[in-house]
C-alpha cells in the first residue's frame, strides 16, 4: 500500500493554474507586493492572489457571502480534482475524505465581526457574517460543493499545518473505506495579520523576501490555496512524513527541524524549504547542512511569500513537480549562502527524492519525503 | 511508528482501552466533581461575568470560576501568560496523569473551535487604542493561536507529542476522540492523547447571540418550549492506548472506545438538513464501526444543544434508530462548550458507564409531540449500562459519534 498524489491545484500571488504558476516560477518571477494600510496609518506589503484567480470559483449558493479564503480553497480544491480527471459521484464521493488546513482562517470577515461588535456594541453584530469567521467554514462550503458528505475535519496550526494535514491523511487513507483524500490549506491576507505579525517582530515592510540571508530580515505574508489529492496511483509517491514536533523557544527551533530531518533520513536530491526571512531560515540551515550537504535548496517562499496555512500545500506541489518534471525553478539568493541554492536550469535534473521542510513560527516543525518511482 | 506502506489494512481492528480521564468544566474540576453535579443534575449555569454582555438576548453560561483554575498555576513557568483555557487543559491533562503517570502520547489530537480568542479580542482592542497601547501585544498574538494551549498543557508535564488540532466546530472534541481512536485501532499508534477545550469569549458569545441560537430563558434540550442554547466552556481529556499495550504494563482500564462514525452535512452552513440524515450516518457510522446493532446501546449522551432545528434533527434520528434508548443532554447542567462538549461528554459517558448512571437532561418540562424519545428528564437515574453512544454535532454540517464501551475482564 503507498500513498500517491493523483492531482495538483494552486491559487498563488502568481496566478492560478498548476502548470502557468510552475512556468513563472521556473522563469524566476516573484510575486509583485501590494501596499495595505492599516486603520493605525501603519502600510504593510502584501503578496495577494490575483481577483481573476479567486474568481474562477464557480456560481454556488454556499460562496454568495463567503469570504476570500473560501473561494481560494474552492477553486484550488476543484482544480486538484480536475488534474487526477476525477468528477466526484455519490459513490466516489463517499470515499473521498477532505482535510481543510488553516492557521488564521477567514480573518478579514472576523476582523468586521468584532470591529462592529467593539464599535457599536453587540446588537450590531452581524448574523451573517459570523458563520463565516468559524475556522471550517471553507471547508463546509468545499465539501458541499464536492458532495462529499462523509470525514470531513479542518485542522489548524502554524505553517507546519499542511504537512500535519498530510499526516492526517496518511492515517485516514489506512482505512479501507477512503480511496481518496483530498488536503487543501488557505489563507487570507488582511491588515490585522500584518499588523500583528509586525508587533511579533517577524514581518518586513517591503519586498523582496531574503530566505537564507543574514541577518534575518523579516518575511512578509501572502495569500492563496494549495491542493493535494492524495490516492494510491500517481507518478510521486508520500514516502515519508516525519508528522510533527515541537519548539518552546525560536532559538530551539534549529533542533526540532534536525528532528524531523533525522525522521526522514534517506538520500535527498532536493529540499523544499520554509526558510521565509525570519528565524526559520537558520533552524533550517543547520539541518539541511548536516542532513543533505549536497542536495539543492529551493525556497519557495521568496517567490510566493508566508502563506502560512497554504505554504506547505504549495511547497509540496512545488517538490512534485521538480519531481515529476526534472527542473528546479532558479532560487535568487545571497551569494554568501553556503547552502546549494538552485540556479537556473540548464537542462532537466536528476531528481528522485525531495524533502519538504516546514518549519512554522509558532511552534510547530513537520517534513515530508517524496519519491518519483 | 510503522510507516503507511507496512500497514495493512486487515490489521485495522486494534482494541482501544481509555487508560485515563481528566476534566475541568462547569460541572466542576476533576472526575469527582464532575461525577456529584451528575447524580445531584446541578444546574451550573451563572450570569457570565468575563465579558460585558448587557445588550445581549442571553446574559448566561456555564462558567469555570477563575479562582479556581490557579490550581494549575505550579506547573506553568510563565503562569501569567497563560491563557485561561490553557489552564483548564493543565488541569484536566493533570488529573489523567495522575491516573496514568507513565502514559507517553506519540500524537495528540484535541478538538477547539476559537482557541485563545480572547487574546485575539484583547489584541483588536488594544490596537482601537492605539499604536501606543498595542505594545507589548506580541505575546496575545503568540498565545492566541489554537495550539498554544494544547502545548502549554503538554509542556506543563513534559510531554511534546505532534499536535493535530481540529476545528471542527461544536463537533471538534468528538471528532478529535475518533479519529484519535482511529489511529491506535490502525495498529500505527499505541498510545494518543486526545480531548478537546474552548473557552467563553466575547466575540463567539455575541456571535451565537446574533443568531438569536442563545437563549435569555433556560437551556430546555429536546423540551417542547425549548428556545436556545446558553454557552459554556471547559476542557477534557482521555487517555487512549491499544488495549494489549495497556494490559501488559498493567493499566486501570477505565472503559474501551469501540466506534466512530463522521458525516458531513452539506444542507446548509449553520442549520441541519431537517430529516436528520446528518446525525444519521455519523451513528450509523458509529455502529458499523463498532461492528454493533443499535440495540446494544444502552444510553445516549446527545448533541442537545436546545436550538429547535438541532434538536428536532437529531431526535429524530434517535427516535428512527433507537427504541426507547435511554438519552439525555446535559448541557443544560453545563452550557455548549463548542470544541470542548464532545470531549467532556465523552468523559460524562465514561462516568455513566462506571457508575451505572444515566446522567438528566434537566429543566426538561414537556415532550416535544414530534419527537418519540426516552428522556432522562431531570433528576439522574440508576441504569444498567455496557455500551454508550456520544454525539457531537456542529456548523459546517460536521457530525461526529463515538461508542465507548464497559470493558469486561
Amino acid at each position: 500500500m503507498s500513498l500517491r498524489v493523483a492531482g495538483m491545484g494552486w491559487v498563488t500571488p502568481l496566478g492560478s493554474g498548476l502548470d502557468h504558476v510552475w512556468g513563472r516560477l521556473l522563469n524566476g518571477e516573484r510575486a509583485k507586493a501590494e501596499s495595505i494600510s492599516s486603520p493605525l496609518g501603519r502600510a504593510h506589503a502584501v503578496f495577494r492572489a490575483p481577483a481573476e484567480a479567486a474568481a474562477q470559483a464557480p456560481a454556488h449558493p454556499r460562496l454568495r457571502r463567503s469570504s476570500a479564503i473560501s473561494r481560494f480553497a474552492v477553486v484550488a480544491g476543484l482544480a486538484a480534482l480536475d488534474d487526477a480527471k476525477l468528477k466526484l459521484d455519490a459513490k466516489t464521493s463517499a470515499r473521498t475524505a477532505l482535510i481543510f488546513a488553516v492557521s488564521n482562517g477567514g480573518v478579514i470577515y472576523t476582523r468586521k465581526f468584532y470591529h462592529d461588535i467593539v464599535e457599536s456594541g453587540a446588537k450590531a453584530a452581524s448574523p451573517l457574517l459570523f458563520p463565516e469567521t468559524v475556522f471550517n467554514a471553507p471547508a463546509s462550503h468545499l465539501a458541499a460543493i464536492l458532495g462529499i458528505n462523509g470525514a470531513s475535519y479542518t485542522l489548524v496550526g502554524d505553517g507546519a499545518v499542511g504537512i500535519l494535514a498530510l499526516k492526517m491523511a496518511e492515517d485516514l487513507m489506512l482505512s479501507e473505506t477512503l480511496d481518496r483524500c483530498l488536503v487543501v490549506g488557505a489563507e487570507e491576507a488582511d491588515w490585522l495579520l500584518c499588523d500583528a505579525y509586525r508587533q511579533w517582530r517577524l514581518l518586513r515592510s517591503k519586498p523582496p523576501i531574503e530566505p537564507f540571508r543574514r541577518p534575518a530580515r523579516g518575511m512578509i505574508l501572502s495569500e492563496g490555496a494549495g491542493a493535494v489529492l492524495l490516492g494510491r496511483d500517481g507518478l510521486i509517491e508520500i514516502e515519508k512524513i516525519a508528522g510533527g514536533t515541537n519548539f518552546r523557544k525560536q532559538r530551539e527551533a534549529g533542533a526540532a527541524v534536525e528532528k524531523v530531518f533525522a525522521e526522514l533520513g534517506g538520500e535527498t536530491d532536493l529540499v523544499v524549504a520554509s526558510a521565509n526571512g525570519t528565524f526559520v531560515d537558520e533552524a533550517e540551515r543547520a539541518a539541511v547542512l548536516r542532513h543533505c550537504p549536497h542536495a539543492k535548496v529551493y525556497a519557495l517562499k521568496g517567490f510566493l511569500g508566508e502563506s502560512v496555512g497554504a505554504s506547505a500545500l504549495w511547497q509540496t506541489i512545488c517538490g512534485v513537480q521538480s519531481l515529476c518534471t526534472q527542473l528546479v525553478p532558479p532560487d535568487s539568493l545571497p551569494t554568501e549562502s553556503e547552502l546549494p541554492l538552485t540556479a537556473k536550469p540548464k537542462g532537466r535534473e536528476q531528481l528522485r527524492r525531495a524533502v519538504i521542510s516546514v518549519c512554522g513560527l509558532n511552534q510547530q516543525v513537520a517534513g515530508l519525503r517524496l519519491v518519483r518511482n | 511508528m510503522p510507516q503507511f506502506s507496512q500497514i495493512k489494512p486487515a490489521q485495522n481492528r486494534a482494541r482501544v482501552a481509555v487508560v485515563a480521564a481528566g476534566i475541568a468544566s462547569p460541572l466542576g474540576l476533576g472526575l469527582d466533581e464532575t461525577l456529584a453535579s451528575l447524580r445531584e443534575g446541578r444546574d451550573c449555569i451563572t450570569p457570565v461575568t468575563v465579558f460585558p454582555v448587557e445588550n445581549c438576548r442571553c446574559k448566561s453560561a456555564g462558567q469555570v470560576p477563575d479562582d479556581r483554575l490557579a490550581a494549575c498555576d505550579g506547573r506553568a513557568r510563565h503562569p501569567e501568560r497563560l491563557h485561561r483555557v490553557a489552564r483548564m487543559m493543565i488541569l484536566a491533562l493533570g488529573e489523567a496523569l495522575i491516573q496514568a503517570p507513565g502514559f507517553v502520547p506519540e500524537l495528540t489530537v484535541v478538538g477547539t473551535t476559537s482557541g485563545g480568542m480572547t487574546f485575539g479580542e484583547e489584541y483588536y482592542r488594544r490596537l482601537k487604542g492605539g499604536p501606543r497601547s498595542a505594545r507589548g501585544a506580541a505575546s496575545l498574538i503568540a498565545n492566541y493561536t489554537p495550539q498554544k494551549p494544547v502545548m502549554d498543557a503538554q509542556e506543563a508535564f513534559g510531554i511534546s507529542a505532534p499536535c493535530q488540532i481540529i476545528a471542527n466546530a461544536c463537533a471538534s472534541g468528538t471528532n478529535a476522540i475518533g479519529h484519535a481512536f482511529d489511529c491506535v485501532r490502525s495498529g500505527r499508534y499505541q498510545r494518543v492523547l486526545t480531548g478537546g477545550y474552548d473557552a467563553l469569549s466575547e466575540l463567539v458569545f455575541v456571535g451565537f447571540d446574533s443568531l438569536q441560537a442563545a437563549t435569555p430563558e433556560r437551556c430546555r434540550p429536546f423540551d417542547r418550549d425549548r428556545s436556545g442554547l446558553v454557552l459554556g466552556e471547559g476542557a477534557a481529556v482521555l487517555f487512549l492506548e491499544n488495549l494489549d499495550s495497556a494490559r501488559k504494563r498493567g493499566a486501570k482500564i477505565l472503559a474501551e472506545v469501540i466506534g466512530y462514525g463522521i458525516s458531513t452535512d452539506n444542507h446548509h452552513l449553520t442549520q441541519p438538513n431537517p430529516s436528520g440524515s446528518g446525525p444519521r450516518q455519523a451513528m450509523e457510522g458509529a455502529l458499523q464501526s463498532a461492528r454493533i446493532k443499535a440495540a446494544e446501546i444502552d444510553y445516549i449522551n446527545a448533541h442537545g444543544t436546545a436550538t429547535p432545528f438541532n434538536d428536532a434533527a437529531e431526535g429524530k434520528a434517535i427516535a428512527e434508530m433507537f427504541n426507547g434508548v435511554p438519552v439525555s443532554s446535559t448541557k443544560g447542567m453545563m452550557g455548549h462548550s463548542l470544541g470542548a462538549a464532545g470531549a467532556i461528554e465523552a468523559v460524562i459517558s465514561l462516568l455513566a458507564l462506571q457508575d451505572q448512571l444515566l446522567p438528566p437532561n434537566i429543566n426538561f418540562r414537556r415532550a416535544d409531540d414530534g419527537l418519540d424519545l426516552n428522556i432522562v428528564a431531570n433528576n439522574s437515574r440508576p441504569g444498567k449500562l455496557r455500551t454508550v453512544l456520544s454525539n457531537s454535532f456542529g456548523f459546517g454540517g460536521t457530525n461526529a459519534s463515538v461508542i465507548l464501551r464497559a470493558h469486561e475482564t
